[in-house]
């Protein structure tokens, strides 16, 4: 959100807020009176600010490589969420990043992000995801 | 309303821009696209392996209740079945997909505009307002499920979200009838599908935007609706504001959040998310084996008769002898539940559960079920639906990707 976003939504907030406290006291002294109820004007401009939740990322041969490459487009979780797999799934996973989702990945750098996530989610992978690899 | 001449081609129309955050771009996998390569499914280890996924987390975002956490960017929230015991899930616990990490996360209603294209007489360009004031609304309650959900169920694992039976909710929408929008821009003759996009962006130059299309005939069939309600409220930013395609008893791949592009089109869409995403081996239950691929898949589509318990959860305890409430929910796609039953003995016996109110053929049904567990021990509890056409669910199934689950869900319990 836009610092000026955030200064509307802050003040939206606070003439919302405002705007209940004069009611509930007019309602006080006047049960009956009917007051108009108070209409905070409807903020056009809807905002949020997306929370960081990034995950630890696993240690692992090529790991620069992986974080470079792969997580300027999605999250780390992308991968810790996964069950372990064959290399060749991941191969066909990294094959799929580039042919379907046009991610730049330099050819060479192809087959060491496999090689990272052999490691740490690799079915043939020891559990200890510092290994290095066979 | 605004009208423009018309005169623009079939393509996609270019959505107008909403102010954005500068999200990070993002790069999202789908259940596995691709056809290619599978043979490694049939590795014995993939079954016996240590296949045990990372614990999950919770986290808590805008507008959400805490949910449980997927992925972060983009995010993918997860409900936790005890909001599955009302008819409608609350908005804020309701389940979070998105496929590339350029989300909206602020939109202008000054500007927003809903852009109506392509084969048709006129351009139309709507606000919020419009399509609020100038359409006869229509209000029905839904299930929107995502195509992998369960998936985490599936052996062997495949790649791709790992859903719980989560990733789902039931709410009232209200909105809009695509019909009446499509027969206001006047749909010329020839037209066979429209071409649906929303504000989230690409990442990467290359990276296709996500974009569904839908047959002409099924876009006017009256049910298929652009919503600007969930339960009585504007959607969460999360989940599609400030509109949301409704695709009633379809799965939710195809309604299109912060829906910003509709394109009458002349030519059957050609994008990755129709061609190569979300398809399924052509046949009723999206059922196929690792060794033995098949060779002919199609775009997902109705939703399979599904059936889960939401009480007990996975690793709550019993007690011998006491009465307890077994509860869940089960759908199907357009015609509706007619019956479920409940196993207590692996699936030896069946017995009626009480179905919940009838909330219309799109939406889920929930299903009570007293039992006492007679003794101390293990048991396998079972649950399967039927729905009004009379079909029901499997006992095995599996697929590439984790779509479209309508195995028979069993739940092993202990009584103390």
């Amino acid at each position: 959100m836009s610092p000026t976003a955030t200064c509307r939504r802050i003040l939206h907030v606070v003439i919302a807020a405002t705007g209940l406290t004069v009611l509930v006291s007019a309602n006080a002294q006047q049960p009956s009176a009917g007051l108009p109820k108070p209409k905070a004007p409807a903020n056009p401009v809807h905002s949020i600010v997306l929370p960081q939740y990034a995950p630890e990322i696993a240690d692992g041969p090529n790991k620069e490589i992986y974080q470079r490459n792969c997580l300027t487009c999605h999250t780390a979780r992308y991968v810790s969420m996964q069950p372990r797999f064959s290399k060749t799934v991941w191969q066909s996973e990294v094959k799929k990043m580039v042919d379907a989702y046009g991610a730049p990945i330099p050819e060479a750098d192809q087959a060491l992000i496999v090689e990272y996530l052999v490691a740490v989610k690799g079915i043939e992978a020891p559990t200890a995801p510092t290994a290095p690899t066979k | 309303m605004e009208t423009m001449p018309t005169g623009s081609s079939g393509r996609l129309g270019r959505r107008r821009f909403v102010s954005m955050l500068a999200s990070l771009g993002g790069l999202a996998a789908v259940g596995n696209a691709f056809g290619s390569a599978l043979a490694f499914y049939s590795n014995p280890e993939s079954a016996t392996g240590p296949t045990k996924s990372a614990p999950f987390q919770m986290a808590r975002y805008p507008q959400k209740t805490e949910l449980i956490l997927l992925t972060d960017r983009p995010p993918q929230l997860e409900t936790p079945l005890r909001y599955f015991q009302t008819d409608l899930t609350p908005n804020d616990a309701f389940f979070v997909r998105w496929h590339l990490s350029g989300i909206p996360t602020t939109v202008d209603l000054r500007t927003f505009r809903l852009e109506v294209s392509g084969h048709v007489r006129k351009l139309l360009s709507l606000s919020l307002k419009d399509l609020q004031s100038k359409f006869e609304p229509l209000s029905l309650v839904a299930l929107a499920q995502c195509a992998g959900n369960s998936r985490s169920l599936f052996e062997p694992k495949v790649p791709g979200g790992q859903w719980g039976n989560g990733a789902m909710g039931n709410a009232r929408w209200k909105g809009a009838r695509l019909k009446d929008v499509l027969d206001t821009a006047g749909v010329l003759p020839g037209a066979v599908q429209v071409g649906l996009h929303g504000l989230d962006v690409a990442p990467m130059p290359k990276t296709p935007p996500f974009e569904k299309s839908l047959q002409i005939d099924h876009a006017r069939d009256g049910d298929v609706m652009i919503a600007y309600e969930m339960n009585g409220e504007p959607l969460p930013m999360l989940n599609g504001f400030p509109l949301r395609l409704i695709v009633p008893g379809w799965y939710a791949t195809y309604w299109v959040k912060a829906l910003s592009s509709i394109t009458v089109l002349d030519q059957p869409l050609k994008t990755f998310w129709m061609d190569k995403a979300y398809r399924i081996a052509d046949n009723a239950d999206a059922n196929e084996e690792p060794q033995h691929l098949s060779a002919v898949t199609v775009p997902i589509n109705r939703m399979a008769v599904h059936s889960i318990f939401v009480r007990p959860e996975p690793d709550q305890q019993l007690r011998a002898g006491q009465p307890y409430e077994l509860a869940g929910v089960a759908n199907d796609g357009v015609e509706g539940i007619r019956r479920v039953e409940i196993s207590q003995d692996g699936g030896q016996t069946w017995s009626d559960a009480t179905l919940g109110a009838d909330l219309g053929k799109y939406s889920w049904r929930r299903w009570q079920a007293k039992w006492t567990p007679p003794a101390k021990g293990s048991y396998r509890l079972m649950v399967r639906a039927t729905n009004a056409a009379g079909e029901t669910q499997r006992t095995a199934q599996w697929n590439r990707s984790g779509y479209q689950r309508d195995v028979i869900e069993h739940l092993d319990v202990v009584a103390i």
